[in-house]
This record gives C-alpha cells, sequence and structure tokens, in this order.
C-alpha cells in the first residue's frame, strides 16, 4: 500500500469510530470548554482586527471577540443587523447617526459609550497621521497626536484604516449613547463600512491601560462574546467565556484554538478525540473523514472568489481578444465539480447576492465556449507565443491542481500557457516581461461593489497600482460608483464595470466561489457560517 | 594550544558572517517582507508604509551593511512580524525545541552505542542482522513518514497518547522516539561499523594472543579507538540540537525553533532567521570545537603530535 495522506488517513479513520464522541471538558456552571485545530491562528501574530486582515483571522475574531456597531447576520446569508448599535438613521448624504446598545459590557467591565467609539475611530488608535481623501469641506476631527512612546501603530495600521474609510472626517459624540459618523463626501456606502472587518469597537480604557500597542493587540478589551486569557503567537490562543456578555450566557466555558500546521495532524486528533474541530479540511479529505459515523464536515462557500488575474501589458495579451479566448476556454464546472466535490459553486461574477440592489442576478462568468475561444484567437491573430503563468505552490486550496487544468483547458483552444512556479508574492507581483497570468482572490468587506471591484481593480486597487491592467472608462465609473448617491444610477455603473473587466477588456477572469470546511463530531449541535468565522455565541453550540 | 584555539575560533566567526550573509542574500533577493508578510490583498499604501518603517525600500547593499554594524554591536534586529526583538522571540523558544532534543540524543545515545558495539561484537548472527534491518529502515524512513505512522497507532488507534501539542509530559513522548529513532539508527550503524574496523586491527590480535580477557580486550583497545569516528557523529547530533527538529516540530505542532524558523522563512522575516542561523552555526562550531578537543583527549598520538608541532 502507498504511503499517501488519503491511505494513512483512511487506516485512522477505520479505527476511530468508538472515539468519535468528543471528549469534552466540563468546566464553569456545566459548559464544555473545546478546542479548535487550526491552520494558522493569525499571520500578523496580533489579534489587532487593523493589523491581521486574513480569513483566518476572521475565524478567531469575528463571532468570539471583536463586535462592530452593525454586524452581520453569521446565521443567514450575512445581511446587516443591529449589533452593538441598535438603530441607525441617515442625517444627511455625508452623515449617519446610530444610537449605540445600552448596557453593553467591555471584557474589563466597562460600559461601553459613545467615547469609547469615537476612541475606536481616533488618530490615535486608527488614523495616526493620514488625511481624508477629499477633505475639502470639513475639517478633520482632531490634531495628530505625538504617540506615546511604545504606542505607535504599526505604519500598516493607518494605511489599513484609511483604505476602509478614505473620506471620514470625525466621529461626533451626541451623547453617552449616540454618535455620528461624519464623511467629507457624499457616500452610499457608510453604513457597509460599519459593518466590515476592521470597523470594530475596542475600549478606550482598555487601550489605555495597556504598556504597548502589542500588549494590546495580543490582548484586546472588547465587546465579544469570549475574551482573550493567553494568546501565545503561531501556537495557541485560548479564549474564555465573557459571562457579562449582552446578547446572553456563551455557551462554552473556552475555546482553545491551536495552530496545527500540517492537515493529517489536524485530522488525526479530531478522530482521536484530542479537538472538537479541525479547520482548513481540503475538499479531497471530506469523504474520508465523513467515511466515518461519528464526524461530519461543515462549511461551504465565503465571501471569496477565486481569479486569474492578467497583465495587459504583456505582449500576447495585449490585445483583449486573448484575454477573451482565455476566459472562454475554461469549464468552470468541470472544475468545481472535480476539485471541489460540487461543494462551491460559479458565482455571477464578481459580485455576491448580498450586495443586495446592487447584485446583477442575471450577470454570468463568460460562457464555456471553446468554438469561440479559438476563433477569437484566431481574429487576435495569436500564433502559439508562450504565455507565462506564475504560480504559487498551493497558496489557495487546490491552486496547483487548477492551474494544471486551466492549462490543459486553454492548450486545448491553441493557447501556449507555460507555468512558472514561484516561491512567494514579492515573486508573483514583479514587474518584468515574464508577468502574464497570476492567481488571486478577491473579498467583499461590505455589501457593495466599491468594496470589491472598486478597491481591488480601480485605480487604487492592486491590479492597477502594480501595473497589470487599466481602462480609463473603468476609473471614470470607479469615481461615480464611489461619490455618486444614485442608487439606479450606481446600480447601471456597476453593470458596465463587470461588461469592461469581465467581458471587453478582461482584467480578471472568476473562476469559482471560495470555500471553507470544518470537520467536527456528529455528537456536537453547531453551525458554520457562510464566511471564515466560527459563531460560538449564544444559542450555537450544544452536545 | 592557544594558536590552536585561535585558529579554530577565527575559522568559526568567518563560517557565522559567510552563513550570515548567504541568508541575507537568498532570503532578500527572494521576495519583499512587505508583500509576503501583508498577504496579496493588503493595500499598496500599506506595503508602501511598512517597507519604508522597515527600510525595505533602501539599497539592499545599505541594508545588508546596515545589518552588519548592528550585529557587531549586539544587536540582532527587530521582528518584522512581531515588532519585538529577534534574539528574545528565538531565545524564548529554545527551551521547548530542548525538551525535545536532549531526550532523543539520549535516546540515540541509549540505544545507537551498544546495539552497534553488540552487533559488532556478534556478527553474522541473527542479533547483528535484525540490529542492522532495524537501523536501515530507522535511517531511511523519513521522519514524517514515522511520526504520521506513530500518530496513527498510538495516538488515532490506541489513544495512548496525544497526537501533537506541548501541554504535558505526554505530549512529548512520539516526537522524542520520532527523533531518536533516526538518530539512533545512524549511530548504531556508524558504531558497528566502526567497531568492525578495530576488531580487525593486529594490535586487538595480538592483545588476545598476549592472553587478555575478550572483555578487557573490548574495554582497553577496541572501544577507545572506535570511540574516535562516532564522537565526530555525536558532535554532529548535539550540533543539530538546536534547529534539528524542524520537521517533527512542523508534524507534532510542538512550538520551538523549528516551526519558528520554517514560519520566519516563510515571512522572510529576516532577523529571526538570521538570529536562528547564528545560533545554529554558533552551536555546530563550538560542538566541533569540544570534539577537536575530545579527540585529543582520546587518542594519545594527536596529543603527541600536538606538543611536538609546539
Amino acid at each position: 500500500m502507498l504511503i499517501t495522506r488519503r491511505n494513512t488517513l483512511r487506516l485512522g479513520a477505520a479505527a476511530a469510530g468508538s472515539l468519535a464522541m468528543p471528549r469534552l471538558a466540563f468546566g464553569q456552571a456545566g459548559r464544555p470548554s473545546i478546542t479548535i485545530a487550526v491552520q494558522k491562528i493569525v499571520n500578523s501574530n496580533t489579534l489587532d482586527v487593523l493589523r491581521e486582515q486574513s480569513n483566518v483571522g476572521e475565524r478567531v475574531f469575528f463571532g468570539s471577540i471583536w463586535e462592530s456597531l452593525i454586524g452581520r447576520n453569521l446565521r443567514g446569508q450575512l445581511e446587516a443587523q443591529p449589533m452593538l448599535a441598535t438603530e441607525w438613521k441617515r442625517i444627511d448624504d455625508q452623515t449617519v447617526e446610530l444610537k449605540l446598545r445600552e448596557g453593553v459590557r467591555f471584557h474589563n467591565g466597562d460600559e461601553m459609550t459613545a467615547e469609547d467609539v469615537a476612541f475606536t475611530f481616533s488618530r490615535e488608535r486608527m488614523f495616526g497621521d493620514t488625511e481624508p481623501k477629499n477633505r475639502t469641506t470639513i475639517k478633520a476631527f482632531e490634531a495628530i497626536p505625538t504617540p506615546r512612546a511604545g504606542k505607535e501603530l504599526p505604519p500598516e495600521v493607518p494605511a489599513v484604516a484609511r483604505r476602509a474609510w478614505p473620506d471620514l472626517a470625525r466621529v461626533d459624540i451626541v451623547d453617552k449613547y449616540t454618535v455620528r459618523f461624519v464623511n467629507s463626501t457624499p457616500d452610499v456606502t457608510l453604513e457597509g463600512r460599519l459593518l466590515r472587518y476592521g470597523s470594530d469597537i475596542m475600549s478606550r480604557r482598555g487601550w489605555e491601560d495597556s504598556a504597548s500597542y502589542l500588549d494590546w493587540a495580543r490582548k484586546p478589551v472588547t465587546t465579544g462574546p469570549y475574551k482573550v486569557e493567553r494568546f501565545v503567537p503561531d501556537t495557541e490562543l485560548l479564549l474564555v467565556s465573557h459571562d457579562d456578555y449582552w446578547g446572553g450566557l456563551p455557551p462554552l466555558a473556552s475555546i482553545r484554538f491551536i495552530e496545527v500546521p500540517e492537515v493529517a495532524s489536524r485530522v488525526n486528533g479530531l478522530l482521536s478525540g484530542e479537538y472538537q474541530f479541525a479547520c482548513d479540511i481540503p475538499p479531497d479529505l471530506i469523504g474520508e473523514v465523513e467515511s466515518n459515523a461519528g464526524f461530519e464536515v461543515q462549511g461551504g462557500t465565503v465571501l471569496n472568489h477565486r481569479l486569474t488575474v492578467f497583465d495587459k501589458n504583456h505582449a500576447q495579451l495585449a490585445d483583449p481578444r486573448v484575454r477573451r479566448a482565455m476566459t472562454h476556454a475554461v469549464d468552470r464546472q468541470a472544475i468545481v465539480d472535480s476539485l471541489w466535490a460540487g461543494r462551491t459553486v460559479v458565482p455571477a461574477g464578481l459580485q455576491w447576492p448580498y450586495y443586495d440592489d446592487m447584485f446583477h442576478a442575471d450577470w454570468t462568468v463568460p460562457e464555456y465556449n471553446p468554438e469561440l475561444a479559438i476563433s477569437l484567437l484566431k481574429e487576435a491573430g495569436y500564433k502559439g507565443d508562450t504565455i507565462p503563468y506564475r504560480l504559487l505552490n498551493n497558496y489557495y486550496t487546490n491552486q496547483n491542481a487548477t492551474a494544471q487544468i486551466l492549462v490543459e483547458m486553454w492548450k486545448s483552444v491553441g493557447l501556449n500557457v507555460q507555468i512558472e512556479s514561484k516561491e512567494n508574492w514579492a515573486q508573483i507581483m514583479e514587474r518584468g516581461e515574464t508577468r502574464a497570468i497570476r492567481d488571486w482572490s478577491n473579498s467583499a468587506p461590505f455589501n457593495d461593489p466599491v468594496s470589491s471591484i472598486v478597491n481591488q481593480h480601480g485605480p487604487n486597487g492592486q491590479q492597477q497600482q502594480i501595473g497589470e491592467w487599466t481602462n480609463a472608462e473603468m476609473n471614470e465609473l470607479c469615481y461615480f460608483l464611489e461619490t455618486s448617491l444614485d442608487r439606479p444610477a450606481r446600480r447601471k455603473a456597476f453593470r458596465r464595470m463587470l461588461e469592461i473587466c469581465e467581458r471587453e477588456d478582461p482584467a480578471y477572469s472568476v473562476l469559482h466561489q471560495n470555500a471553507t470546511f470544518t470537520a467536527k463530531s456528529r455528537a456536537i449541535t453547531w453551525q458554520a457560517s457562510p464566511a471564515f468565522a466560527m459563531d460560538f455565541g449564544p444559542g450555537n453550540f450544544a452536545v | 594550544m592557544i594558536p590552536f584555539i585561535l585558529t579554530r575560533l577565527l575559522r568559526a566567526l568567518i563560517t557565522i558572517a559567510l552563513v550570515v550573509t548567504f541568508a541575507f542574500v537568498v532570503l532578500r533577493l527572494s521576495g519583499d517582507p512587505a508583500t509576503i508578510i501583508l498577504g496579496p490583498e493588503a493595500p499598496p499604501e500599506a506595503i508602501e508604509a511598512f517597507r519604508k518603517s522597515w527600510g525595505l525600500d533602501q539599497p539592499v547593499l545599505v541594508q545588508y551593511l546596515q545589518y552588519f554594524a548592528a550585529i557587531f554591536q549586539g544587536d540582532l534586529g527587530m521582528s518584522m512580524r512581531d515588532g519585538r526583538p529577534a534574539f528574545e522571540l528565538v531565545v524564548e523558544r529554545i527551551p521547548a525545541t530542548l525538551a525535545l532534543t536532549l531526550p532523543a540524543l539520549m535516546l540515540k545515545l541509549a540505544l545507537g552505542l551498544p546495539a552497534g558495539v553488540y552487533a559488532a561484537l556478534h556478527q553474522g548472527t541473527a542479533f547483528d542482522r535484525s540490529v542492522m534491518v532495524a537501523a536501515v529502515f530507522g535511517f531511511a524512513i523519513p521522519s514524517f513518514v514515522l511520526a504520521l505512522g506513530l500518530v496513527l497507532v498510538f495516538a488515532v488507534n490506541l489513544g495512548w497518547l496525544p497526537s501533537g501539542g506541548r501541554d504535558t509530559v505526554w505530549h512529548a513522548v512520539l516526537p522524542i522516539i520520532t527523533l531518536g529513532a533516526g538518530g539512533a539508527a545512524a549511530l548504531a550503524r556508524f558504531t558497528r561499523s566502526a567497531m568492525l574496523e578495530v576488531l580487525g586491527r593486529p594490535y586487538i590480535r595480538t592483545a588476545s594472543a598476549k592472553g587478555l580477557l575478550w572483555a578487557v580486550v573490548v574495554r582497553g583497545h577496541a572501544l577507545p579507538n572506535a570511540a574516535i569516528p562516532t564522537v565526530t557523529l555525536i558532535g554532529f547530533l548535539v550540533g543539530s540540537l538546536i534547529a534539528g527538529a524542524v520537521v517533527v516540530e512542523s508534524v507534532f505542532s510542538w512550538p520551538g525553533v523549528g516551526r519558528l524558523l520554517v514560519v520566519a522563512v516563510a515571512n522572510r522575516d529576516l532577523a529571526v532567521v538570521q538570529c536562528i542561523l547564528l545560533l545554529v552555526a554558533t552551536t555546530m562550531v563550538t560542538s566541533n570545537l569540544i570534539v577537536d578537543f575530545l579527540y585529543g583527549a582520546l587518542d594519545p598520538r594527536l596529543r603527541q603530535g600536538a606538543r611536538a608541532a609546539a
């Protein structure tokens, strides 16, 4: 028998039947404690939502530690819902007023007030010396502070914060439980930005009491159902119940995330009962885990699409017909069926249904049409010259296998695409004549196209900033989408942007929606969210 | 003796300088830490701010000279991921690694040395062949395969031991066995070969012919002579105490220096990688120095040679 990951796990699964009952430790008030094995806890070694902007960070932050004024419904379809704010209304095109939930306690016992909300969006905590992008009519809210020794923000924090809130001018305290967010320009996405990753509320005293930024960032004082007890970077994160949680008593006494880099080790630990959850299960192992009656794999699509990205400056890709041919040569459903066991979907382009009225349900990715691809290549006069494809080694799930399938599909219509293996993102993005195709994924941090197509492919997005692609009409539309309040016109503009970026002058090609899978004992009742976040709030855990 | 020590120390310093330079060149020329640490979706302005803050916008040569100058002032740099001194990060991981590698070294010595000696003294017997089969198996099998096999049997199937982590003393058992098995196998093969070579020498025949007991011949003549090549191998094993468990620490989720090295290399966290390399190089060089001195203690000819040279 070959010693493969699959065979190894099969042997383990066969013997694990008697261990299917999870070994839970029962702590305070009879509530259980659980251990969750993850590939990575966080990348930045901090628990700061502005420094750790990643999928793995989302998993440990939301539903456990951090909460925002407007929340996402993790047990629904991520629709906006009241969280730390109970209601909100527009004062004018540039201002949103929010009523704070009364009686919310931070992990240090303090009550959350407008003071904490204003401090969360202050220069000292968020913006540093950055200024609103279009600050022309409203004075910025405070003088640039001199950071206290040890409390200097890491340089990327103000940059990330300003990207999330490019035009926020100030946060006004109306009274103890009322705040106003004032933008320097009209913006229909203010409410969306309030629910995005990074707009989460922290205790001002928690910040003041910490000796340094790093001390705070490893034990932030927030309002979530669990508080940080211990964080050992690259090793473990222990959360304990926040018994004064405003939403009721959390169902678990403690949650321990431990870092187990090897997938076989995570599954083995699950089968032996050491872990109650094993995250980041690749699709090809779902069947193996579920072959044991005591275990199941939950999860599914998340707010993240996998893309193939084009560099239109490459000699072979300058003609949009070649890029269009590439988009039509890919049978996306075959990839979903063969590599993802059908457990994800081919989405309607770079958009998500939670965009609500901005979502174009009738839009589709370019149809799989090899004949059309061949014809487009012929029209473009493509002679079979090499098109390099810079590839990372499985940074994304199934990345290598997907790349090989893509290359074969392109080859079948006459495209000569050659994979060039690279070691890291810097090598992938490095400018040069060999940059033509690469992989990427795009998320939508809030429920508007500005959060994705504008932020990633617009004039300030990464693709244009690193010089891969640009389009004058697209750039005008981006500005319009960011500033217009006319919703029908915005919807129309977004449609036009999809046409440009995905059909006429392809910047990228959406392959499929990403998905994440978590294995657990069937004896545990728990509902996975349509996001990376793991929700262990009141009502979502039982044995 | 002093020139001997000074020469060795100078050689050691040059080795360490070369290691640091090589690591700097390879790591810095194979990727921008800012893009790697902040990830593919980071806003360009965040990447720019990060690069500026850590001096990554300076020419590589300037960065190298600054780094080297700092080392001579005892400053090994700050971790770009962690924001803490790299030395502090590395030092706090050493106890975890030594908790595996020291017992594993004991296990290697306790199994490998007696097995090799006994097999040599009983050459061609069933025991000898069994030891050699086990040694070849232990030496050839990759540590991650052995590790997963042990987990499968003792953690998943039997449920006797934990599969990973570092919570109790029981968590260390499987990693230590994994680490110890490969080293013990190598040591057994090496010791057996050395013993066989010595046992075939004329002075062993002479000692036996003089009527000495076989046990005395082995203890007094064979073992000391066979020890020299074996000590060399033990020197290497001691030298790899700090970073000799990279794979095993990853498989068993053991938070030691090996895991830190993997993460730091992947993130191009230069200061941390170089701090670990400095430690590894220093340990290896020190271990080699000790081995050199032990040669003198074990072999009178080397002592006499050194005296004659002086």
